[in-house]
């Protein structure tokens, strides 16, 4: 199409759009095909050449702001194999949310897999996805992609090179090898990071986390941010140090928390302390109380009774108030030593029954032969089976077919599915799920067998992350071949 | 397997569906024909009337089914004929030690439920499946005078269809000069109400194809920014004067009768001599299924030859209504087979019908086409339209490229090695992960203002889009 035809078009364009008749502002050229017509016939004609040249001799303009992203980095990895993704897809689609989805990611980076990137992505706020998608969360979190994460080991002097993912990765990494060159690290560079990345930094101290850190985390009592104060002085409580002392008066809140707790003595020859919640009249105390769990630390706490912080746990009678008991062991997780969390873990899941359930409040802070034995007691008592789809940071894929068979798990999986009530098939259904995740291939396999034998149908939805597990060993034991 | 014919004729829904069944009880209809004994379960694809195989799986066990044809008899002559296959010659079915995805799919979906008993129904509601198979061999033999009265009709039909029709073009000429007069800019703005007005008076004269695609103008004007409008009102009115002078020069070509008023049953499109027929393996890039006005679903899965050395596509095209519910897919995209596909008759073939299925294909890369020597992506979309210039979606294989963005968050895709060059804008909203990914090559449908993206090959392997 010439000049002279696009200016035609355009005028006539114009004239359509208005309402009128365009012969005479016509190309010459098409003038002469519409010519000899009527008027109605000419404007018909012009139309269908003019459709015809926007259609073809014309280009979509493109706009000059057009931006274009770096390259998706690509993991080391092997990506999933072709032949399951389709059963990835389905347990990705089964998980009802990002947590359970970061489940199966974890199973399949377990086996030594990553995903492909149009089944999943991680959002770049993820925290909690396996730390070989670090470049996928850093290329989500920079638009611009002006920065390359450098192979070298993360120092003051290359500290911006590094995208934020792969500099938690790091830093992590440093406290568990280096704790002290780590802190330092964070020293120097925390404070000038916005509020955010400061608290996301501090977090990382909770790696390896000793006494030689107190001076720096008492040292952020003065920090800007308020949550990067609290989370400090859960940290320093953790290490049995008071952040911020405290005057021990009326309106102190360890002393206003101390209050909601009734010292008794138990035991006829040896006498000892006992501590149990006091009896509550209203929800305005119940709310009260659980505000100050929140923010007072167990060290604190336990410093009004005259008591160390396992003599404390020890002490307390859990059972006589469930709100309480969950309360006291959220606090423990938060600012207990990892003596006392140790203690706690260890002493309820030795007693069993329902108080050891509080010890999944506890999973993040456990290593993992505690909360793998925490997973055994749950299944084994089977009375709260749904327990374990509350349970935080369990490896992937050790569960053994022992583990499941030694007590009531079985039976009772095996009793829901065969039954008629919807709710139990639900709750089995989420159990299976979990499972999915934390079994061996072999478990998996077997564990299908036998609910299909139980009357699940063989491609139940809620299969999907058992059969993917199972079928994930299939793959690698040919490949390994 | 645990059929028998009395039980098929108790599940019946009446003795037509039986009829109907007995007549797809040939093994040639049915290319795929599988069993799973340990599962207690039947399936197969049988070529129906539509472009699309349907799906049917039978639970032997408890005589669940489902079959994605849009019937609303239940069970279908598809699930009855499958059933039926299965009590008279179950040697048919292929054993399987896995199930398909689709039947998985079922599967996981369906809750079991005790079997109704199977008893026959008394009384006038009465089947009988000896009558069924007697359907076939009494067809009654016509007498020639009564075979030449059936003609001479169909010719008259044929002829009083073909006036109406040409009153329907003088009507729908007149119609586009006075959207011109009035002005596009207030057709745009009321483009549902008067679209439908014309529609409405095409389908009373038989023009029900054009009826349909004008009923889809407003849909296609309003996917577009304010801006772009009246442009794509041109093209889409530009395309109906072409069309009309074009059925008017040649009322009896296939593709054009086709276009304005009825499309060809697929008998006669396997019967006709003329109409081309490629035996490839295909790979299936995408399903479109869209809702439209006139109440009817229309579904395209998008096909590849993968034999061919230039990129050439075939499509597989359905109508059902959209009242029967939502209908599983045929095909998944990826899903690779051997055929003989059998194009509608028309000047660049697009339209399909699989005439015969020879099996699965492994997956794999796509042929490498040779993208060096045309530096336009629109060639194809140029080419198509100097043919047939009535076509709306056209396919193309885009170059090496990649998935850019613009200040309004629109995608858009160009070319590797040209980019300064065209770029060709996004229908809907972009996958941001396909942002970081290169594009080795893009199958898509240009309708001449948006790309709409069936599948992709990168460094990532194959990319399903649609």
């Amino acid at each position: 199409m010439n000049e002279g035809e696009q200016t035609g078009l355009a005028t006539m364009r114009d004239c359509w759009i208005t309402g009128g008749t365009t012969f005479d502002l016509a190309p010459t050229a098409w003038k002469t095909i519409a010519c000899d017509a009527s008027p109605d016939e000419q404007e018909r004609r012009l139309l269908a050449i003019a459709a015809q040249a926007l259609d073809v001799a014309l280009r979509p303009a493109a706009p000059k702001t057009l931006k274009r992203r770096p390259p998706l980095p690509r993991l080391s990895p092997p990506m999933l194999p072709e032949r399951l993704r389709p059963l990835l897809r389905a347990a990705l689609k089964q998980a009802a949310d990002a947590r359970r989805k970061t489940r199966v990611v974890t199973l399949v980076a377990s086996r030594g897999f990553v995903l492909h990137p149009m089944d999943w992505m991680p959002a770049a706020s993820d925290q909690n996805s396996p730390d070989v998608y670090a470049p996928w969360i850093d290329w989500q979190a920079n638009v611009d992609g002006e920065r390359h994460a450098p192979q070298d080991n993360l120092t003051v002097e290359n500290w911006d090179e590094f995208y934020p993912a792969a500099r938690c990765i790091a830093l992590a990494d440093m406290r568990r090898s280096e704790p002290a060159s780590a802190r330092l690290l964070i020293e120097a560079k925390a404070s000038g990071e916005s509020a955010e990345v400061r608290l996301a930094l501090i977090e990382l101290m909770r790696f390896g986390l000793k006494p030689e850190d107190a001076p720096f985390l008492k040292s952020l009592s003065a920090d800007r941010s308020g949550k990067v104060r609290e989370l400090a002085d859960r940290m320093l409580a953790r290490l049995g140090e008071h952040g911020r002392p405290s005057d021990g008066g009326p309106d102190d809140p360890a002393t206003e928390l101390a209050a909601f707790i009734s010292e008794g003595k138990s035991g006829f020859i040896r006498r000892r302390s006992i501590y149990t919640p006091a009896k509550l009249k209203s929800p305005a105390q119940e709310k009260r109380r659980a505000e100050l769990f929140e923010t007072c630390n167990l060290v604190e706490l336990a410093a009004r009774f005259g008591a160390t912080e396992p003599e404390f746990i020890g002490a307390w009678q859990f059972g006589a108030d469930d709100n309480a008991d969950i309360q006291i062991a959220q606090m423990v997780a938060a600012s207990g030593s990892d003596a006392a969390v140790t203690h706690m873990a260890d002493a309820l899941v030795a007693d069993g029954g329902k108080p050891a359930l509080l010890v999944l409040h506890l999973t993040p802070r456990l290593d993992s032969r505690r909360r793998r034995a925490l997973v055994r007691l749950v299944l084994k008592q089977a009375n709260y089976l749904s327990a374990i789809n509350l349970a935080e940071g369990i490896d992937a894929g050790w569960l053994e077919w022992g583990d499941l068979s030694n007590g009531q798990a079985l039976a009772a999986l095996r009793s829901a599915v065969a039954g008629n009530d919807d709710a139990r098939r639900r709750g089995a259904d989420d159990i299976l799920e979990t499972i999915g995740f934390l079994a061996t291939a072999t478990t998996a396999a077997k564990l299908i067998d036998e609910v299909v034998a139980a009357g699940m149908p063989p491609a139940a939805p809620s299969l999907g992350v058992l059969r993917l597990n199972a079928a994930l060993a299939e793959h690698q034991s040919l490949t390994d071949t | 397997m645990e059929f028998d014919l009395k039980t098929i004729e108790a599940l019946a829904p009446d003795q037509a569906s039986l009829n109907a069944a007995s007549k797809l009880t040939k093994r040639s209809n049915w290319p795929r024909l599988e069993q799973n004994e340990q599962q207690a379960l039947i399936w197969g694809e049988c070529q129906g009337s539509g472009s699309n195989p349907y799906r049917v799986v039978v639970d032997t066990g408890d005589h669940g089914y489902k079959c994605t044809c849009p019937s609303r008899k239940f069970p279908c002559k598809h699930t009855l004929a499958l059933m039926w296959i299965a009590a008279t010659v179950p040697a048919s079915f292929a054993a399987a030690e896995s199930t398909p995805e689709w039947v998985n799919d079922w599967l996981g979906r369906r809750r079991k439920t005790t079997p109704p008993p199977a008893q026959s129904i008394p009384g006038p509601a009465a089947k009988s499946i000896d009558e069924a198979a007697r359907t076939d061999e009494s067809a009654a033999v016509e007498d020639i005078a009564a075979v030449e009265r059936r003609e001479a009709a169909q010719r008259k039909r044929a002829e009083d269809t073909r006036q109406a029709v040409s009153a329907a073009l003088d009507e729908l000429d007149q119609w586009i000069a006075d959207q011109l007069r009035l002005g596009l800019s207030g057709f745009v703005d009321g483009s549902s109400e008067r679209c439908r007005r014309i529609a409405a008076r095409l389908v009373d004269m038989k023009a029900t194809a054009l009826a349909g695609r004008i009923d889809e103008i407003p849909s296609r004007l309003m996917a577009l920014r304010s801006e772009e409008r009246p442009d794509a009102a041109i093209r889409e009115l530009g395309k109906l004067v072409l069309l009309a002078k074009a059925w008017r020069s040649a009322p009896d070509d296939p593709e054009l009768k086709r276009l304005v008023s009825t499309s060809e049953t697929r008998e006669q499109v396997l019967a006709n001599p003329d109409a081309r027929q490629v035996e490839s393996f295909w790979e299936v890039l995408g399903e479109k299924i869209e809702s439209r006005r006139d109440g009817l679903v229309s579904h395209s899965t998008w096909l590849l030859d993968l034999k061919s050395t230039t990129p050439q596509f075939a499509v597989l095209l359905d109508y059902f209504p959209a009242s029967a519910g939502r209908r599983s897919n045929a095909f998944a995209p990826g899903d690779r087979f051997d055929a003989r596909l059998v194009f509608y008759p028309s000047r660049k073939p697009l339209r399909a019908l699989v005439a015969e299925r020879m099996g699965e294909v492994i997956s794999g890369a796509w042929p490498d086409f040779a993208f060096g020597a045309a530096k336009d992506p629109l060639a194809a979309h140029a080419s198509y339209q100097d043919a047939a210039p009535w076509i709306t979606d056209c396919p193309l294989m885009l170059p090496p490229g990649a998935i850019l963005v613009d200040d309004r968050g629109t995608g858009w895709w160009q070319a590797a090695d040209d980019p300064q060059g065209i770029a060709l804008p996004i229908a809907g909203a972009v996958n941001q992960t396909l942002l970081g990914l290169d594009l080795a090559a893009t199958a898509a449908l240009w309708d001449g203002a948006r790309l709409d993206l069936l599948a992709a090959q990168s460094g990532f392997g194959r990319l399903d889009l649609s």
